[in-house]
């Protein structure tokens, strides 16, 4: 139940009655005729509890994207329901419009459009859905609160996309497909085929040609069906904020353009994302489906303020992973983080697999390195030239250990990271 | 890492602060800002203070045996006394009721300020009473038989009775007075007749002798000198031994009963309120009826991935850590000039090739090796101007040898 500022209007309005019929009883004959109005606006408003509540829509959406949910309500009453309705949903969905009029005739059903333009990856559940019915009067009204459950998954915006032309470009390059005559140069052994004017002569096979009358060259392919193991570090050092970007959000973006050029390239790549525990997972998807599933596992994913740990994050990955496979860890280079976590495991890690670290460095270093001026600007560049210099040692000291270090910008990571993989496909490491 | 506000501070760092403004400066400015107010409030006092000082400290009353001015009766009071009658001021219709005695003539003046128990009081005095242009409700108690009638604008009127003070009078100068009617009867004597109606009436009730005066001008200072006034008052007035000249102050507030301020209000204003209490009551409710609930939502860590190195620069500026300053631009320096001279990066901090990496830098360069070993190796810096100096140079090197 719900009253209505028409009826504190008129309450006020009846205040002029005992100033011209001062008794009780005048006051309580008001006081009468009011409680009967509400009493037969109540009992004459449309019955918000006939009413079902179905839903239809987007169940995902692109961060940056607007998903469309559509609301139905359904009248089961033999009564009209004319009311406000509320769908109620979290700050970030951004759900417009706030409320609306709907008007449902008995036995009928009426759709409300709701637009959601989220601000934040993750799920986005509806909270309730609110209807309050005044009656003919206008005085009081029913009002009812029933959950009708929907979620719209806000999935990363993975705007490093634009990249991928340029690098599956790339990768047809290193196979060979798009131009006949030049050979792949990968390093993987593919067929014997009959020697083209242009073919490099190197690549004549003699064994093959003494069998055959013909010339015939090996042709060559990179190497295929490795593994790939996306590693995300989800601790406290992925909260930090790069830009108005959390580190997470730049390191998923890189982690998909790398998914994206490696399931084409013909390897399987795996995902999981760990601070203290395992927070998602992706092992085994299809080369179709393997996009669709990171998005979908790394959407919830948000930044945990606790110290990651690296021995739980290590031994979670051997146990999983027998063959030899590279393993893209994205984190950051933090001096205290590395050194006393990751970096005693290193030899163990790299003595099974390929290991690259793929951090995300601050532009905000790069000025105050460069600022000068005044004071504070000098002692502002000495404290980032000390950070860099921290930076640097200890991706000497990682390289040391034979692993592959990429550090960019938050603009630069994701094609730096595909470029890092495309190059050691090229050399044949993985 | 720690959650924090951002700070505006910590953003405008890198770019030259203003310097802070003097303590002078934000004074004057402060001052600046509130003189309006501070002129606006002190006129306002001077102006208070001027009021304060101008107002008398008694204010003069009319009818008042003790006030000089226009409207007071000072004059008569004087004269009363040279003639030998007594006169005492009363203030509270107790004291007068006290001092009067049988041989005394009570006035009674401002009636208006008599409360229903000072009237009471006043009947039971003894003595004779003067009631100077009385209300409705001293006239019903005290001078029974004599009702207002009217009033009467002329200026002066004519003996026409046979009262002795009136008589002694001759005519008298009113001014604006009311008249009026007497239910007859025996010992009333009127005088001064308007229209059927009169000016003074006397009355007897029981033993005493009550005088009513239809206008206080016969006896004020302005006109005591004007037809007979002076003789009317003296012989009303004068007429026993002694005179108890009563003067009402203001009652006290409250003084005048026990009724509350409920007691007062009608009942009607009463149902008012109550019925606006409803209908606030409802209004209230109806705004506080809200359409589906506030959603709770945890929100990200807002923390600047930059913030440790900000947090590091601030603390060098606080400590004046100019020694730690001048090796991080030094080894950044290195760092990048090693790699222009064809050196392995990792010579850079490495002091086995610091004479190779000077050497080659001043061979590049228009500085010579000392110069060159100083910016590159030296000592701490002394002051702050000594460190702003070794980033220029810093830079110049970096310059030359990149364009070499």
């Amino acid at each position: 139940m719900a009253l209505t500022g028409r009826l504190g209007l008129l309450a006020a309005l009846g205040a002029l009655v005992p100033i011209f019929l001062p008794s009780w009883w005048a006051l309580a004959a008001l006081w009468a005729a009011l409680a009967a109005a509400v009493a037969a606006d109540l009992a004459l408003a449309g019955n918000v509890r006939a009413l079902r509540f179905h839903r239809s829509g987007d169940a995902r959406v692109r961060l940056g994207e607007t998903a469309s949910v559509t609301l139905i309500v359904e009248n089961l009453g033999r009564r009209r329901v004319k009311a406000r309705l509320r769908d109620v949903w979290p700050p970030s969905a951004a759900a417009t419009p706030r409320a609306t009029r709907v008007d449902v005739p008995a036995g009928e059903r009426r759709r409300v459009e709701m637009t959601l333009a989220p601000t934040r990856r993750g799920d986005r559940a509806a909270v309730t859905v609110v209807v309050r019915s005044a009656g003919p009067l206008g005085l009081a009204a029913r009002q009812l609160s029933r959950p009708a459950p929907w979620t719209v998954r806000v999935l990363p915006a993975f705007p490093s996309r634009r990249h991928l032309p340029a690098k599956l470009a790339k990768l047809r390059e290193l196979t060979g497909n798009h131009v006949a005559l030049i050979r792949g140069q990968g390093t993987e052994f593919d067929s014997l085929r009959e020697y083209v004017d242009g073919d490099d002569v190197r690549s004549i096979d003699w064994r093959a040609t003494a069998r055959r009358a013909d010339v015939v060259v090996r042709t060559w392919r990179p190497e295929r069906d490795r593994r790939i193991y996306l590693v995300l570090d989800t601790g406290r050092t992925s909260a930090g904020r790069v830009g108005d970007i959390p580190r997470l959000d730049c390191s998923m973006d890189a982690a998909m353009l790398l998914g994206a050029l490696a399931s084409r390239a013909g390897d399987r790549v795996d995902l999981l994302a760990y601070d203290r525990r395992v927070r998602a997972r992706v092992e085994g998807a299809s080369r179709t489906d393997l996009l669709p599933s990171m998005v979908h596992a790394m959407a919830p994913l948000e930044p945990e303020l606790i110290e990651s740990d690296a021995a739980g994050m290590v031994s979670a990955l051997m146990s999983r992973v027998r063959q030899r496979c590279l393993v893209v860890l994205l984190t950051e280079l933090n001096t205290a983080a590395i050194e006393e976590g990751l970096l005693p495991l290193l030899p163990r890690l790299t003595a099974r697999h390929l290991v690259m670290i793929a951090a995300v460095s601050d532009p905000r270093v790069g000025e105050m390195a460069a600022g000068r001026g005044d004071l504070a600007a000098v002692y502002d560049a000495a404290a980032a030239e000390r950070a860099r210099g921290e930076r640097r040692r200890l991706t000497a000291e990682l390289r040391s250990y034979g692993v592959e270090v990429v550090d960019a910008p938050p603009a630069e990571i994701a094609p730096a990271l595909a470029d890092a993989y495309l190059a050691l496909k090229a050399a044949g490491r993985l | 890492m720690i959650q924090s506000p951002p700070q505006g501070g910590a953003d405008g760092s890198g770019s030259p602060a203003p310097p802070g403004p003097t303590a002078g400066q934000v004074a004057s400015r402060r001052f600046r800002s509130a003189r309006g107010i501070v002129l606006v409030l002190l006129a306002l006092v001077a102006i208070a203070v001027i009021l304060a000082a101008l107002r008398p400290s008694v204010t003069p009353q009319d009818l008042d045996p003790t006030s000089p001015t226009e409207g007071g009766s000072r004059a008569l009071a004087e004269i009363l006394k040279q003639n030998g009658t007594r006169l005492d001021v009363a203030r509270r219709a107790g004291d007068a009721a006290g001092l009067a005695s049988p041989g005394s003539v009570t006035v009674v003046t401002r009636p208006e300020r008599l409360t229903d128990g000072d009237i009471d009081r006043l009947r039971g005095a003894q003595g004779d009473l003067l009631l100077v242009q009385p209300n409705r409700s001293v006239l019903r108690e005290l001078a029974p038989g004599v009702h207002r009638a009217g009033t009467s604008f002329e200026r002066t009127a004519d003996l026409d009775c046979a009262l002795p003070a009136a008589r002694l009078a001759g005519p008298v100068a009113f001014g604006g007075a009311e008249t009026y009617a007497t239910s007859g009867g025996d010992g009333v004597v009127t005088c001064y007749r308007a229209d059927d109606y009169s000016r003074l009436v006397q009355v007897r009730d029981g033993s005493r002798t009550v005088t009513v005066l239809g206008s206080p001008e016969p006896l004020t200072n302005a006109h005591l000198t004007e037809e007979g006034n002076a003789a009317l008052g003296m012989n009303l007035a004068g007429a026993r031994s002694s005179v108890v000249w009563l003067i009402p102050d203001l009652p006290e507030a409250g003084a005048g009963g026990d009724a509350t301020l409920s007691d007062l209000l009608p009942f009607g204003v009463k149902l008012f309120v109550l019925e606006v209490l409803v209908a606030v009551a409802l209004v209230a409710l109806w705004r506080a009826r809200r359409l589906g609930p506030v959603v709770a939502e945890a929100l990200p860590v807002v923390v600047r991935s930059a913030e440790t190195v900000e947090g590091r620069a601030r603390l060098y500026r606080a400590h004046h850590a100019r020694g730690r300053a001048a090796d991080a631009l030094r080894a950044g320096a290195r760092e990048r000039l090693v790699p222009l001279l064809g050196l392995p990066r990792s010579t850079a901090q490495d002091f086995a090739f610091a004479q190779e990496i000077v050497t080659g830098v001043a061979h590049r360069t228009s500085y010579d090796e000392a110069v060159v070993g100083t910016a590159l190796y030296g000592p701490e810096p002394a002051d702050d101007a000594q460190l702003l100096a070794l980033t220029d140079i810093l830079d110049v090197l970096e310059r030359q040898v990149r364009q070499s």
